[in-house]
């Protein structure tokens, strides 16, 4: 075997491409992994996931400053330097960046940086950094360039005042005002951060509802405590222009008026990364730039070529990919692994309270004639709730009347997202809603709010 | 530990050459590590003498000859691991041959790949040979839900199962290390017949033949020297096969037979069977009356109705009649049970009716997957082929079944010691004896009796 020939090329480094290689070359395959851009680990280490958590976690202190004393504590007038903070984002995302090096070199994993395309069945060319070009022969190619953020066809971001959300993670100063276009988890996620930092945000979406994926009642509660932080929401918005007048700030025309915000976010989601990576070489095809594949090996329709993440029609969530990706190499490596299970695909937005939530939300139950019940509890009256100063939120069990199967769970409270993985487990296991009930939860905890949830379900909740 | 080298190597050629095999070395031991050759190819050894060094993650061992002669090759290396039955040498005379083609396929299964090196089909040997294991006398590991291992499964699947009355050892499960998920308890229901991978066992494997086998000369099998033709049971004759094993495994079955006069209900078909086949459409057989019998004998003695779960009994308001139906050739052999639902409610002619419908459904194989289960009781007629009593076994998890014998005309001594001529029937129940006394079924059959005896119920 030549230098350049391998069992598996993974093009793309995101949360999908690095645990995809990683696990082959666990399993004994010999794997490259190619990188177009500067850093290691894909949207989610660089401008999604983690830096927007970090400053998120920033904005949670900064709001439990303001209320400092009501704590019982003396802090004068807190002050934060956003330098500072966004120092600290980007020390935890070039610390995981480090990580990630760290993980190839210990999995001998080579990595090319420059821009993967496919050259024909078993070819992966390199365009190189310093302008030169490789071939490399292998048995297997992993797709996993995933997406990019979407822009608006009348009004191209700029990064200056109209900015898309990879621009915003480097904003050197908190803005007087922004308009965030799209209530996405991705732009509800902004507006939480920048009006708990003073901003004057306005949420436009054009849909009735933001989060339209999420259910009905989370994302109201939601909506009613981010409101408290100053985030204002127009629904049904139709925008007409966005003009970027320099250090005028910028003018947002909708149907009903026109207004100056000091910068745009232009968060309308996000599309496959497609269409220059030599698809036609190999005769796949994509519809609206996704690459289809049977849901059981993730194998496109040209033989030896497979693709995972965002660049399938599977839910654009880093975790997803991860576990296609995994599933993906032990296919690659003659295993039989058991397939992706997705209905037990967690969703987790971090916004303050959080939403998490899995499985189906009462409007899509409604939908499809399925007959569930719903056991409800809040966290207002739990103790540990109190003691975190976070009552806000409640959970919701749906469920399946009789033999009580988990249908779908939606949590809204600041720390959903640590919540949600028992239910994962949970959908795996198919474990009914008694299961749950019976389980011991610690006292004093928020996971015991779980609990009076499916007790709620079963009828006879014991602290309400 | 002491390892019996001759059942587990055997000859398996004509001529003196034996092959080396790496004997079972106990349960749950599939593979070990060849450690050393105490022999080296063209050293002769003794049958019995150590021959080569294993370990396996249990033990460490010596493995004897199974025969004496020279070591004629060694197709595994020290240090490889290799899997239990796999070939790994051959003995014999100094300068036999080893057939080209077992020499290939044994060095194809005996090392595995190197985990270093890329291969895409990386996953070992294939397994030996369910012939193999046979002839070597071992039990096979297998997947399958036997009861001996702790069966995985879901609290949904098991709420599912409790409430169809599913035994989950029957339903293949496809989920995370053999997990029944709810996927596949559904389709179990759809079509319980049907789902069975192919060339599987159902649930337990099934028991081998006490006795192995062999080859007479002219290559035809044969079984203590008898000339055998071997056949695939089909998957009903499997999973018939396999619930009677485990009705008896699990009910101490117990028979008692009782003999019946049917000249009421005799005279009764006669006077309506005119009628009712221009009314119906259909012939008025003996059956319905049978069956009708049994829902009042039940309603009197409930005790053989119901079901066994641990040190419980579950009792059951309905009263759903299993009908044993011979699906003869028509329906390609082999038995079903359709469940005629309700019986605590159907007149006689209700039941003519279902049970008319239910068995020409059963032999066309146009039966619904619940059709089959839900039985509280059953009854089974071989009289019909002239059967004068029978012995039946219990189809779980119901707790007796009803055996009718012939009809047939018998001179009988009546109390004022007349002799005249009367259709008469035996009936036999076999009940299990962990809920029901002889005395209770005694008295069911009892109850029976006065049943038909005193017939007047018009079809």
């Amino acid at each position: 075997m030549s230098a350049n020939a391998f069992d598996l090329v993974v093009i793309g480094s995101g949360p999908g491409g690095y645990v995809g290689a990683i696990r082959a070359a666990q399993l004994g395959l010999k794997v490259a992994l190619i990188e177009k851009f500067q850093h290691l680990g894909g949207t989610c280490l660089n401008v999604g996931c983690i830096p927007t958590k970090a400053l998120l976690e920033s904005a949670k202190t900064w709001d439990k400053l303001q209320h400092i004393e009501e704590l019982g504590f003396q802090a004068g007038s807190p002050k934060y330097s956003w330098d500072k903070i966004m120092g600290r984002k980007d020390k935890i995302v070039d610390d995981q960046r480090k990580g990630l090096r760290f993980l190839m070199k210990k999995n001998k994993i080579e990595v090319f940086e420059g821009h993967g395309r496919i050259a024909g069945k078993g070819k992966v060319t390199v365009a190189l950094k310093d302008g030169k070009s490789t071939t490399l022969e292998t048995r297997n190619i992993m797709i996993a360039t995933g997406s990019r953020v979407r822009q608006l066809p009348f009004a191209k971001t700029n990064g200056k005042g109209i900015m898309n959300s990879d621009d915003v993670l480097f904003i050197n100063e908190v803005p007087k005002s922004m308009a965030i276009i799209g209530g996405g988890v991705v732009g509800i996620e902004f507006a939480s951060l920048f009006a708990r930092f003073g901003t004057e945000v306005t949420v436009v979406e054009a849909a009735p509802q933001v989060l339209p994926y999420e259910d009905e009642e989370t994302v109201k509660e939601l909506v009613r405590c981010v409101k408290k932080q100053g985030v204002q929401f127009e629904t049904g918005a139709k925008i007409t222009a966005i003009e970027d007048m320099g250090k005028d700030g910028v003018k947002l025309t909708t149907a009903e008026s026109t207004r100056i915000f000091a910068k745009v976010l232009v968060s309308i989601g996000r599309e496959p990364v497609t269409d220059d990576i030599g698809l036609n070489t190999v005769g796949i095809t994509t519809d609206r730039g996704f690459i289809k594949v049977d849901f059981a090996t993730y194998k496109t329709p040209c033989d030896g070529i497979y693709a995972i993440g965002d660049v399938i029609p599977t839910p654009m969530l880093a975790h997803t990919a991860s576990a296609e990706a995994f599933h993906c190499a032990e296919v690659i490596a003659g295993k039989k692994p058991h397939k992706v299970n997705y209905e037990a695909n967690p969703s987790a937005i971090y916004t303050y309270p959080e939403i998490a939530s899995i499985g189906m939300t009462e409007k899509a139950l409604k939908e499809k004639g399925i007959e569930y019940k719903s056991g409800k509890f809040p966290f207002s009256p739990m103790a540990k709730a109190k003691i975190e100063d976070a009552t806000d939120g409640f959970i919701k069990i749906l469920y399946e009347p009789k033999y009580r199967e988990i249908l779908g769970v939606h949590i809204v409270h600041a720390r959903a997202t640590e919540m949600i993985a028992e239910f994962s487990l949970g959908k795996v296991l198919e474990t009914t809603v008694d299961e749950i009930a019976h389980t011991i939860h610690p006292h004093p905890t928020l996971s015991e709010t779980i609990m009076e949830a499916a007790h709620a379900a079963l009828g006879a909740a014991v602290h309400m | 530990m002491i390892i019996d080298s001759v059942t587990e190597s055997k000859k398996r050629m004509s001529s003196d050459v034996t092959e080396v095999i790496l004997p079972s070395m106990g349960e749950g031991i599939a593979e070990a590590t060849l450690v050393k050759w105490l022999k080296k190819p063209g050293e002769s050894v003794n049958k019995d003498e150590p021959l080569l060094e294993v370990s396996t993650d249990k033990v460490d061992t010596e493995i004897p000859s199974p025969a004496s002669g020279t070591l004629l090759k060694t197709l595994a290396t020290e240090g490889t691991t290799v899997e239990v039955n796999a070939t790994i040498g051959w003995i014999g005379p100094q300068g036999a041959e080893i057939p080209a083609a077992s020499v290939k396929k044994a060095g194809a299964s005996a090392g595995k790949p190197s985990p270093a090196s890329p291969s895409r089909s990386g996953t070992g040997a294939p397994a030996p040979a369910m012939t193999r294991a046979a002839a070597s006398n071992t039990s096979a590991t297998t997947f399958f839900h036997d009861g001996s291992i702790t069966l995985r499964s879901s609290p949904l699947v098991r709420k599912i199962a409790r409430e169809f009355g599913i035994d989950l050892r029957r339903v293949p499960g496809t989920g995370l290390g053999g997990r029944i998920t709810k996927v596949d308890i559904e389709a179990y229901q759809q079509n319980p017949m049907a789902h069975m991978p192919a060339g599987q066992p159902v649930a337990a494997q099934p028991p081998l033949l006490a006795r192995v086998s062999t080859q007479n000369a002219n290559g035809q099998e044969t079984l203590e020297g008898v000339p055998v033709r071997r056949e695939k049971m089909t998957k009903m004759r499997r999973l018939i096969a396999e619930h009677m094993v485990e009705s008896v495994r699990v009910s101490p079955h117990v028979t008692t037979t009782f003999e019946i006069d049917l000249h009421k209900v005799v005279e009764m078909r006669e006077a309506h069977k005119k009628s009712f086949a221009e009314r119906e459409g259909f012939n008025l057989t003996y059956t319905p009356f049978l069956i009708r019998a049994a829902v009042e004998a039940i309603k009197k003695f409930p005790v053989v109705n119901v079901s066994v779960d641990g040190d419980e009994v579950l009792w059951k308001d309905a009263i759903n009649i299993g009908c044993a139906v011979a699906l003869g050739a028509e329906g390609g052999g082999g038995l079903i049970v359709p469940v005629i639902k309700n019986c605590e409610t159907k007149t006689l002619r209700d039941i003519c009716k279902s049970l008319n419908d239910l068995a020409s459904r059963a032999r066309s194989k146009k039966l619904q997957a619940d059709e089959v289960i839900g039985g509280t009781f059953s009854v089974t007629n071989p009289g019909g082929w002239g059967s004068i009593t029978s012995n039946p076994i219990i189809n779980q998890p119901q707790v007796a079944m009803l055996g009718i014998g012939a009809i047939v005309k018998r001179p009988v001594v009546t109390s004022d010691d007349k002799i005249i001529i009367r259709p008469m029937m035996m009936a036999s129940l076999t009940f299990d004896h962990r809920v029901i006394d002889g005395e209770g079924g005694a008295m069911w059959l009892a109850e029976y009796k006065r049943v038909l005896e005193s017939w007047a119920e018009v079809p």
